[in-house]
């Protein structure tokens, strides 16, 4: 086997052996039986509600909830990156200051496998989960509610899973970056859980704040509001958490035909339908991309920086 | 006394004998009969009740065999007496009997004079005249004071119609009409739709007889019978409904499909399909719509100057979507508007966005991968 695999495999293994990993698998599991519970308590209300959107019954189980708990799209949008950090923090400071690094070093592999490894075993993991908690709600909800999902609706949880995976590997990335960065896991680990809070609570206040102190004062047109809304918007979208929850809602409710504000000619005449598969997937492409270049900046970053350390045995 | 003076007597009692003839006694062997008013008027129906004395002047008792003569046919006479029916009388010397006679005068008894006698046989007969004063009947009349209509295809027309039955009789008439395939006629007697009416003797029953004419009815003159008709009696009127044509319109796609798809910003023709449903020509049709704001529909022709009945013209038309349309469905609709009628179509549009920003983010992916790739040749082999 070529020694990048069998780098990876022996990372996938430590995952799957490592406390933290159970520990986490059983949070998602919890909440995944948590947020189905709930969206089985609730889908015959939210059925009634919109007849129009009755169509797409089965994605319902992953945005409804009756207010007790989070649907599953906010529990993966919530869970997700402290999940992808958790896998990443101590990625390679760990291994330095347990002194392994030195000695995998010594073997006969280029450098860069180590961390590419490390992503791809870590990247790996988390796809298997949240692809086997997808399959996992799927499943439960297809014999709780006794109606199986049209191939559109499946193709639309599918990406769904795949647009998750790439923001968890966002966070993963991060992680990564900070622990090459810094050469105390705990300190990696505080890093990016700070730059997580900072996404997640204090980036839409600050956007607030610059919203309220940018609007427009005197003379407002409708089109100052518009571009000042867009402005806003465009904010909102440097964080990852916002790419991320567009993308989802927008995947997993059909009815959303677009992100930005609307105008009224917009409106008129349009007839409240779902976008077929195509057009949501065109719509939250942007988004989509944005992810994946984070993740590869990040990515990239924790490359060069690993590269150009220095390691040496501890001794 | 000579027999000269006999003689005179003789003529003087035949002289009496001559006048009281108008009197209507009848002075014959004995027997005499007498009533009073010989000479009636009536009307059809009626039933005239004679009363006849029978007078016998001769010293023994007389038998008469009593029958009444020269009767107009369907006329009906009946001989009472003491509430029995009578076929001989017998009168006492110098006494005279009562009887009665009543003749019915039939309902349909022509108008004018009848002479008929009542004759005790043999013995003497009493003539009795009887004026028609009108024209009788015995027939059911169904008129219409007005059985001529005009109007559309669709619209219903609807007739008054009065039903009298001149019988002597309750009758029951079943209402029919003839109308062509298609045609929906209908009786209403007090607002009720009936197919049969009683009407009671000498009475008369108002009628609605509303009358849709078939849907894909040409344009004309159609005449339709009504019959009502019972057990003895008939009668037949005819409605006339005159049918100017009607007009309809319909638009539509040759495949029938109202959907179809564009990209924001692009334009789409559509091959509309004006059809001329009703069966008059219809002149000047307009083609527009009513699209989403910041759409543009053109058409081609934008006017058709005249379709016949039952004709079809295709129209193409230019869908042109706004660039800031979001993806998703939007009503279009379009009408096409004859003065006489109009028809309009709702295109459901699916709005498709443009992948142009797509590709920008699939080069933005290549980039990044290639600077990645960039990154792993720089320092990866070392």
């Amino acid at each position: 086997m070529h020694p990048f695999w069998v780098i990876v495999q022996k990372e996938i293994a430590d995952h799957l052996r490592s406390w933290r990993f159970l520990i986490l698998v059983a949070l998602l599991f919890l909440t995944c039986i948590g947020s189905l519970y709930t969206a089985m308590s609730t889908l015959r209300e939210a059925v009634s509600k919109d007849d129009a959107q009755a169509a797409f019954l089965f994605l319902k189980l992953f945005t409804v909830s009756d207010g007790t708990l989070p649907p599953f799209i906010t529990f993966v949008g919530f869970l997700g990156p402290l999940f992808g950090i958790a896998m990443g923090f101590d990625a390679i400071n760990a291994e330095r200051n347990k002194g392994t690094l030195s000695r995998l070093l010594s073997q006969p592999i280029y450098r860069d496998y180590v961390i590419n490894a490390k992503f791809v075993a870590a990247l790996i993991v988390i796809s298997a989960l949240l692809f086997a908690l997808g399959f996992l709600v799927m499943g439960m909800g297809l014999i709780a509610i006794g109606i199986p999902p049209t191939p559109e609706e499946f193709g639309r949880l599918v990406f769904f899973l795949i647009v998750s995976v790439l923001y968890v590997s966002f966070w993963l990335n991060m992680a990564i970056l900070f622990s090459t960065r810094f050469r105390q896991a705990s300190t990696s680990a505080l890093a990016a859980i700070a730059v997580w809070l900072f996404f997640s609570v204090f980036y839409p206040l600050i956007v607030n704040l610059i919203a309220n102190a940018t609007f427009p004062k005197e003379a407002v047109t409708p089109d100052s509001v518009l571009s000042h809304q867009q402005f806003v918007q465009a904010l909102t979208r440097l964080s990852p958490s916002q790419l991320f929850s567009e993308a989802t809602t927008t995947m997993l409710t059909p009815s959303v035909r677009s992100l930005g504000p609307l105008t009224m000619e917009q409106i008129y005449g349009a007839i409240p339908s779902p976008l077929p598969l195509g057009q949501s997937l065109l719509l939250i492409w942007p988004q989509s991309v944005g992810l994946l270049a984070a993740t590869a900046v990040c990515f990239a970053l924790s490359y060069i920086l690993f590269m150009r350390q220095e390691i040496r045995s501890r001794n | 006394m000579n027999a000269g003076n006999r003689r005179i007597i003789w003529l003087l009692a035949l002289l009496i004998c001559l006048a009281s003839f108008g009197g209507g006694s009848v002075y014959a062997a004995g027997l005499s009969l007498y009533t009073p008013y010989p000479t009636v008027s009536v009307t059809p129906g009626e039933s005239i009740q004679y009363s006849v004395d029978i007078i016998n002047q001769g010293g023994a008792i007389d038998v008469a065999d009593l029958a009444v003569t020269n009767l107009p046919p369907k006329w009906e006479a009946k001989l009472t007496a003491d509430g029995m029916s009578v076929q001989q009388v017998a009168v006492k010397p110098n006494d005279s009997r009562n009887i009665s006679l009543q003749v019915d005068v039939p309902l349909d008894a022509n108008k004018g004079t009848y002479r008929f006698q009542l004759t005790a046989k043999g013995k003497g007969s009493l003539p009795l005249t009887v004026t028609v004063s009108e024209q009788g009947t015995f027939k059911t009349e169904l008129t219409s004071e007005q059985p001529n209509m005009e109007g559309h295809a669709d619209s219903t027309f609807q007739y008054r119609a009065t039903l009298r039955n001149r019988t002597a009789e309750k009758q029951l008439y079943a209402m029919t009409a003839e109308a062509p395939q298609g045609w929906d006629v209908q009786f209403k007697a007090d607002g009720k739709s009936v197919t049969s009416v009683s009407v009671d003797a000498n009475a008369t029953k108002d009628i609605d007889i509303e009358i849709h004419p078939a849907e894909k009815v040409k344009s004309g003159t159609y005449k339709i019978p009504v019959k009502a008709s019972s057990g003895s009696t008939s009668s037949q009127m005819e409605l006339e409904v005159v049918i100017t044509g009607s007009y309809d319109l319909e638009l539509s796609t040759p495949s029938g499909l109202l959907s179809t798809d564009i990209t924001a910003g692009d334009q789409k023709t559509v091959q509309l399909k004006v059809t001329n449903t009703g069966t008059a020509p219809l002149h000047d049709i307009e083609l527009s719509a009513n699209t989403p704001v910041n759409w543009e529909v053109t058409f081609d022709p934008k006017k058709i100057t005249k379709l016949d009945a039952g004709k079809s013209a295709e129209v193409t038309a230019t869908i042109k979507a706004d660039s800031k349309a979001i993806a998703g469905d939007y009503v279009v609709s379009m009408s096409a508007s004859a003065p006489e009628k109009s028809a309009d179509a709702e295109f459901r549009v699916a709005v498709k966005t443009s992948v142009l920003w797509g590709w920008l983010g699939v080069i933005i992916i290549l980039a990044v991968i290639g600077g990645v790739y960039y990154l792993f040749r720089q320092y990866g082999r070392r």
